[in-house]
């Protein structure tokens, strides 16, 4: 069968993306049909594993930070929030309000520069017909200038605060080996109304593009607190009406092994398969929004159908962006120096737990720690392995729209839809599952 | 100030001789003169008068845990009350709880960052097709007044005068940013460990090369102008003539600060010398060391290096060309296209040595160091020039081994007396003596020496001094013949003759900034108490020290109390081991060289000192040298039968070696195949 | 796009192996003069951006991460042959990484818990840089690698000239920037003296010791380093931390790591005597 004909009705048939682009990681996609009917939906990951769970035994809470940054360099602060948060619960480590307001300036970075990565470089390239970003510059030039202008305001906000935007390095327990200078912070406060424009432009622009049709009612894991857009903190909710701390996740959800894959599965435990991301967030806390970007997402009328069409989280994403700008420069414009960078602690033995919401959604950590204050177990469970199960069966249902279009263009559109998730696939490589067998007798470590 | 040829650099010694050259008589001649007396609380007229002028201040301020140099808004911004700690490789600020500006030494800034940039531009040049032009960025310095300049920084101002000015070929850059540059310089009224202007001949007085210099009293400043402008600045200042019970306690404040520095670095000669030792062993004995990291030249107020960088656009069309600080400790600073002239670090240690203290003065005629201690306290393993420069090059009037003093009653036949004060059984057969009404000689003893002791009618012996104290000595002694026995049978307030201090001791000064392993076994830790002690006087000048000591039975272990309070410190390893163990012993069992001979550490920075039976000091030797010591770092101190104590009787003779005299310690290089040797 | 140049432009790679992506991500941060970049150099392969896929040749082929598995080590073998110059960027790529600290625990252990599934894919018994596959033309150090060096490389090979990467201590740009050094003054544990610079100094900038993220420099006296740190007061065992990082596993560092008794959580036999593929417990 060749690329542009279109099958028979009924014909059996085969979809394969050997090596997925514009995602970040290595993962290819299968999807089998028989006899009219899904057979196999696969997003398989063949990224290297890296023992990250492994590569933090023995080690103290910092350098923890500087590790698991490195499981991703496009969310690296995503994972030193999470596991600096974890430990801090465990320490009883108050940091100050000055400091709080910092990580989640930082946090704001990572939303914007991840956010205009995806809907720019990554996603809009589908939308408009086009391979790459730099093809799409050709023709949509101002579009792609805007997109790498706001990313750049991004990375300037989280090297104010972090030294570099890849993996920086004033994360520490208690707060922050140095805060930002006034003149660095004045600097990326100049850029931030510039950015709250073009963000808005975005939104507009993104929601003005059309999406293949697809209707799911998956159900929606996001944090949840009381007064802010969830980043660092909130209690774990769901559509179904879930409620735990941020530490608990292991009471709602487990981690499983598939077969074929190189990464961990995540479902609930009672096997159900759930949705993370700016889907899941606009869906459970819209109310929490800035109000600026609250006022954008009316006005795109597309709260309803983001909910159940993946394909509309370009929209989601473009509204997180522009919470994120606007949030960043209320931030800024309220910040005064706290007294110390970061406050002493004690370790302690015990669970450090902790989650945050990622940009591409809800990030878990979870420690065993020894009275030294060395990890002596970990698990990390980041989202997209979370999300692979709904990644899967969205494939299934969305399948048949395209059974009559040439193979090429339906498997363009199916590797779009995986795209749709801003799926992280060298963070979901985080472990293998070492399972050593002992004369018969499994005993899994970690 | 204004640099021409009428102004001459700041005033700067030779190097043949410590003269200070006067100050220029022009400056006395311009009406400069004073002093005159500023109030503390009218500083800031100075600051704001400089800010008004259009100058930006740089001056001293708090940042970061070091005080470091910065523009200096009002006099708020000044250290007040600060002051700074300095060691080898150490800097910490201290409070002294008053207002004074400036009681501290130099920070890792000099104001060299203003007059010799650590990145300037330099050209554009473009390329269109065939055409190229070289457009030179226009020098722009902005104007400035360099507040707290030091006598040392206004001597290195002086030597990049005339590196970057003084020679056929000039440094436009560099003099535009001098001229733009008003120089307030401040007397020291501190100076720290580190501080050696004293011997290079710049301080701690400020002689020349400054506009005003400012000598702080607790009420204000005793004022000085030094050039024309310098002058004006005072005419506006709201200052009175200084009386002379100011003018005397400025002179005394900075006198004191001389005298505290003494004059650690003596420089008589040191051209000479220094490049009479281009194949010192010593140099790579640095280098294992040595980090190679370039912070010593970088904070250094005179090093002038720099390397040229480009940056383009894609296509090469346009390129900026820009001057950086870069220094001979990198990697790439002396590549050609076949290799590195100096690859080694131990090289590149060398080439920075004898550049700044030899090969200087035959480029500029003066030294190129300045004695501000800046790369001792910035070196991250705190390498101490002074130290080095002494080890490789020492003064030719100190002799290898350091001056002591002349013993007591040193010929066969003539004894001092001295008293017993108390007496303390060791073990079963060794028993310290604590002597005093002792000759002072003794107590100025060095660490290994030994006394000829003696009481009527016995042979004397010669024992080990095992402590020096501040008036009494202690001699640890085995009852192994009638005379010993004899001795050790006296008591409290019974006298007994003594000679000496006599023979050699142990290196200690060599072993400063080395790790030191001593090992010795059963009363062989009697002569090495005195090394201890003193190591632990000054423990922060050595690295590890690890102490090995073996003994028959724990019964047998000499100074119990001693070795566990040395072990309790943390910073001594202390190991112990015995032949046979006890009820009770729940150490390591077996000779000594058992504890080290598995180590993982290695020696090739270490001096070892041993003492003990001679086979073990054979074995102990052996298994030193596996571990990487080398012969001329280990040391051992040799028993022998002595009878006079001074070389006259021949009884200690061994080889061409008289134990008594030249030893009892010897470096394991001096003695050669003799140690060891069946027959000796 | 209308080209007015007439040269063709140099076809340009950029492919990954076990890594996070995060030395690429500098590229597409070079934001100011991506699309001109784009415009000198034809972006052939760069999968983490663009669906347009090329199986070379290359004129330069920028490669991200460890080797780690065998279809890697076959693979890179591979791409050597289509490229005229290949670049490795990073720390992964230059040194192992993070996840060559894998490489300290053993391996038949691990190895035999992958097998008993047999549909994981294998992995190497290390994960390994490029060089050791490999010939490499020029390195990019860094965790993740400068945006400025990896410009440099790029209009280097455009202009022909060898790239300016400084060969220095990290205490160069500290100095330069007039940053007050935290091991002298405030007694931190720092591996600037040791470290590639490159980063501009950024973690003694953020008042934190530096963790060599950028690799040991030339000629580094890690020894004399270690022994400072440890009359400073560190324990050995927070010197072999220090040093078993990120770079851990290069050269220089490895050794002095392994002096002070290595890093941590570092994987024993697991696997008893007498089982199949297992071995004699030595730990």
């Amino acid at each position: 069968m060749t690329a542009t004909e279109v099958p028979a009705p009924g014909a059996d048939r085969e979809y394969k993306v050997g090596y997925l682009t514009r995602v970040e990681g290595e993962g290819s996609l299968v999807l089998q049909v028989r006899d009219g009917i899904v057979t196999e939906a696969r997003l398989k990951i063949f990224e290297a594993p890296r023992y990250f769970e492994r590569l933090v035994v023995g080690r103290t809470a910092d350098e923890v930070i500087d590790i698991v940054a490195r499981i991703c360099g496009i969310c690296p602060i995503a994972y030193q929030m999470t596991a600096v948060h974890a430990f801090e619960d465990l320490y009883g480590v108050e940091v100050l309000p000055a400091v709080r307001a910092l990580r989640r300036l930082l946090y704001c970075g990572e939303y914007i520069q991840s956010h205009a990565l995806h809907v720019f470089m990554l996603h809009a390239p589908d939308f408009l017909g086009y391979p790459s970003v730099i093809a799409m510059a050709g023709d949509h030039r101002p579009v792609v200038e805007q997109g790498l202008a706001i990313k750049k305001i991004g990375n300037q906000l989280i090297s104010v605060l972090g030294g570099r935007p890849v993996h920086p390095v004033s994360v520490r327990m208690g707060g922050f080996s140095r805060v930002p200078w006034r003149r660095d912070l004045d600097g990326v406060r100049a850029e931030l109304d510039r950015a709250v424009e073009m963000a808005q432009a975005t939104v507009a622009l993104v929601a003005s593009w059309d999406p293949p049709a697809l209707e799911t009612n998956r159900m929606l894991v996001a944090l949840r607190h009381p007064a802010e857009y969830p980043y660092n903190d909130g209690r774990i909710v769901s559509s179904d009406g879930l409620d735990l701390a941020p530490g608990a996740w292991g009471d709602a959800f487990e981690e499983h092994h598939v077969e074929g894959s190189n990464a961990l599965h995540a479902r609930t435990r009672d096997g159900r398969v759930y949705l993370l991301g700016p889907t899941a967030r606009i869906a459970l806390d819209a109310d929490r929004l800035h109000p600026i970007a609250a006022e954008a997402l009316a006005v795109t009328g597309l709260a309803d159908e983001i909910r159940v069409n993946v394909h509309r989280s370009i929209v989601a994403r473009a509204v997180e962006l522009l919470g994120a700008c606007a949030e960043a420069r209320d931030l800024i414009d309220g910040y005064r120096a706290p007294a110390e960078p970061k406050v002493p602690f004690t370790p302690r033995a015990g669970v450090a737990a902790w989650s945050t919401e990622a940009p591409r959604g809800l990030l878990h950590h979870r420690y065993e720690v020894n009275e030294d204050g060395r990890v002596t177990a970990a698990q990390i469970v980041p989202p997209t392995s979370q999300n692979q199960g709904a990644i899967e069966a969205d494939l299934v249902a969305f399948a048949p729209s395209v059974l009559d279009l040439p193979q090429a263009e339906a498997t363009q559109r199916l590797e779009m839809l995986v795209r749709a998730y801003d799926p992280c696939i060298s963070c979901a490589t985080h472990f293998l599952d070492l399972r050593i067998v002992e004369r018969g007798r499994r005993r899994t470590t970690a | 100030m204004v640099i021409d040829e009428r102004m001459p650099y700041a005033p700067y010694p030779s190097p043949i001789g410590t003269a200070v050259a006067a100050p220029p008589t022009r400056i006395a001649a311009s009406g400069g003169g004073g002093p005159w007396f500023l109030a503390s609380a009218n500083l800031g007229v100075l600051i704001d008068l400089l800010r008004e002028d259009g100058r930006t201040v740089i001056g001293p301020t708090v940042v970061d845990g070091a005080i470091t140099l910065a523009e200096i808004r009002a006099v708020d911004d000044l250290p007040a009350g600060i002051g700074d700690d300095q060691q080898p490789g150490k800097y910490h600020l201290v409070r002294h709880g008053d207002r004074r500006l400036f009681d501290y030494a130099v920070g890792p800034t000099s104001p060299k960052r203003w007059t010799f940039p650590p990145v300037v531009a330099i050209n554009v040049g473009r390329r269109d097709g065939r055409a190229v032009t070289f457009e030179t960025s226009s020098i722009d310095p902005p104007r400035l007044a360099l507040l707290g300049v030091r006598a040392c920084e206004l001597a290195a101002l002086g030597i990049q005068d005339r590196v970057f000015l003084g020679g056929p070929y000039t440094d436009e850059d560099y003099r535009e940013r001098r001229r733009n540059a008003l120089v307030i310089a401040v007397n020291c009224t501190s100076a720290s460990s580190t501080c050696f202007c004293t011997s290079m001949g710049t301080g701690p007085e400020a002689r020349g090369g400054y506009d005003l210099v400012l000598t702080e009293l607790d009420e204000g400043f005793v004022v000085r102008a030094g050039s024309p402008e310098g002058a004006d600045l005072v005419a506006r200042l709201p200052v009175r003539g200084a009386d002379a019970g100011q003018m005397l306690r400025a002179a005394e404040a900075v006198g004191k600060v001389a005298a505290t520095m003494g004059d650690p670095l003596p420089t008589a000669g040191l051209h000479d010398r220094l490049l009479a030792q281009f194949d010192s062993p010593h140099w790579a004995q640095i280098a294992e060391r040595c980090l190679s990291c370039a912070n010593c030249t970088m904070v250094c107020p005179t090093c002038f290096c720099s390397s040229v960088t480009q940056r383009s656009d894609l296509d090469g069309g346009v390129s900026t060309s820009e001057r950086v600080w870069d220094f001979c400790f990198t990697a790439g600073f002396a590549k050609v296209a076949g290799g590195s002239f100096r690859s080694r670090p131990r090289d590149r240690y060398r080439q920075w040595l004898t550049h700044k203290f030899a090969t200087w003065v035959d480029q500029f005629g003066t030294f190129g160091c300045v004695g501000c201690g800046r790369c001792v306290t910035w070196c991250p393993v705190g390498i101490d020039i002074r130290a080095e420069l002494l080890a490789i090059a020492p003064p030719l009037s100190a002799r290898p081994e350091p001056a002591r003093a002349k013993p007591v009653a040193a010929t066969p036949g003539s004894y001092a007396t001295a008293r017993i004060v108390s007496v303390r059984p060791e073990t079963d057969d060794v028993t310290t003596l604590t002597i005093g009404d002792v000759d002072s000689a003794f107590l100025a003893g060095e660490f290994g020496q030994f006394a000829m002791v003696a009481v009527p009618a016995f042979p004397p012996v010669p024992i080990s001094i095992s402590r020096f104290g501040r008036d009494t000595i202690d001699l640890t002694i085995r009852a192994a013949g009638p005379a010993t026995a004899a001795i050790i049978g006296l008591g409290p307030r019974d006298e007994i003759g003594v000679r000496g201090p006599l023979g050699t001791s142990w290196p200690i000064e060599r072993a400063m900034g080395h790790d030191v392993v001593i090992v010795t076994g059963g009363i062989g830790l009697a002569p090495l108490r005195p090394l201890l002690d003193g190591i632990i006087a000054r423990r922060d000048r050595f690295e590890t020290v690890r102490l090995f000591y073996g003994a028959r039975t724990p019964a047998d272990q000499l100074y119990r109390e001693e070795l566990r309070a040395w072990a309790a410190r943390g910073d001594v390893d202390v190991q112990l081991t015995v032949d046979r163990g006890t009820p009770g012993w729940t150490g390591p069992v077996g000779v000594v060289t058992q504890l080290f001979d598995q180590a993982t550490w290695e020696g090739q920075h270490a001096l070892a000192f041993v003492c003990g039976p001679e086979r073990m000091m054979e074995a102990t030797v052996d298994t030193l040298e596996s571990r990487g010591l080398s012969p001329d770092r280990i040391f051992v101190t040799l028993e022998r039968h002595m009878e006079c104590g001074i070389g006259l009787c021949g009884h200690c003779q061994t080889g061409g070696l008289f134990v008594c005299r030249d030893g009892p310690v010897f470096a394991l290089s001096q003695l050669g195949g003799i140690f060891g040797r069946e027959g000796m | 796009m209308s080209a007015v140049a007439a040269r063709p432009r140099l076809r340009v790679g950029i492919v990954k192996m076990a890594s996070c992506d995060g030395c690429q991500l500098t590229l597409l941060d070079l934001e100011d003069e991506l699309l001109a970049i784009a415009e000198r150099f034809e972006v052939v392969e760069f999968p983490e951006a663009s669906s347009s896929r090329s199986a070379g040749p290359y004129d330069v082929l920028l490669v991200e991460g460890a080797v780690s598995t065998p279809e890697q080590a076959a693979e890179i073998v591979e791409l050597r042959r289509k490229a005229k110059l290949l670049v490795s960027i990073g720390a992964c790529a230059s040194y192992g990484g993070i996840q060559a600290l894998r490489n300290w625990s053993d391996h038949d252990a691990i190895r035999a818990a992958v097998y008993a599934h047999p549909e994981y894919v294998e992995s190497l018994a290390a994960a390994t840089p490029v060089s050791e596959h490999v010939k490499v033309d020029a390195e990019l150090h860094g965790c993740p690698i400068s945006p400025e060096q990896l410009r440099e490389v790029l209009v280097s090979v455009a202009v022909g000239r060898r790239p300016q990467i400084r060969e220095e201590a990290v205490c160069l740009e500290c100095k330069r920037s007039g940053t007050v050094c935290v091991m002298v003054a405030e007694g931190m544990s720092c591996l600037g003296p040791v470290t590639q610079s490159g980063c501009g100094a950024l973690c003694p900038t953020f008042r934190r010791g530096c963790f060599g993220c950028f690799g040991p420099r030339e000629q580094a006296n890690t020894a004399s380093l270690a022994r400072a740190l440890k009359t400073g007061g560190c324990e050995d065992e927070e010197i072999a931390r220090l040093f078993a990082g990120i770079t851990g596993w290069s050269g220089p560092f490895r050794s002095i790591a392994a002096a002070y008794g290595g890093p941590p959580g570092v994987m024993p036999f697991a696997v008893p005597a007498g089982t199949e593929g297992g071995r004699d417990d030595r730990n």
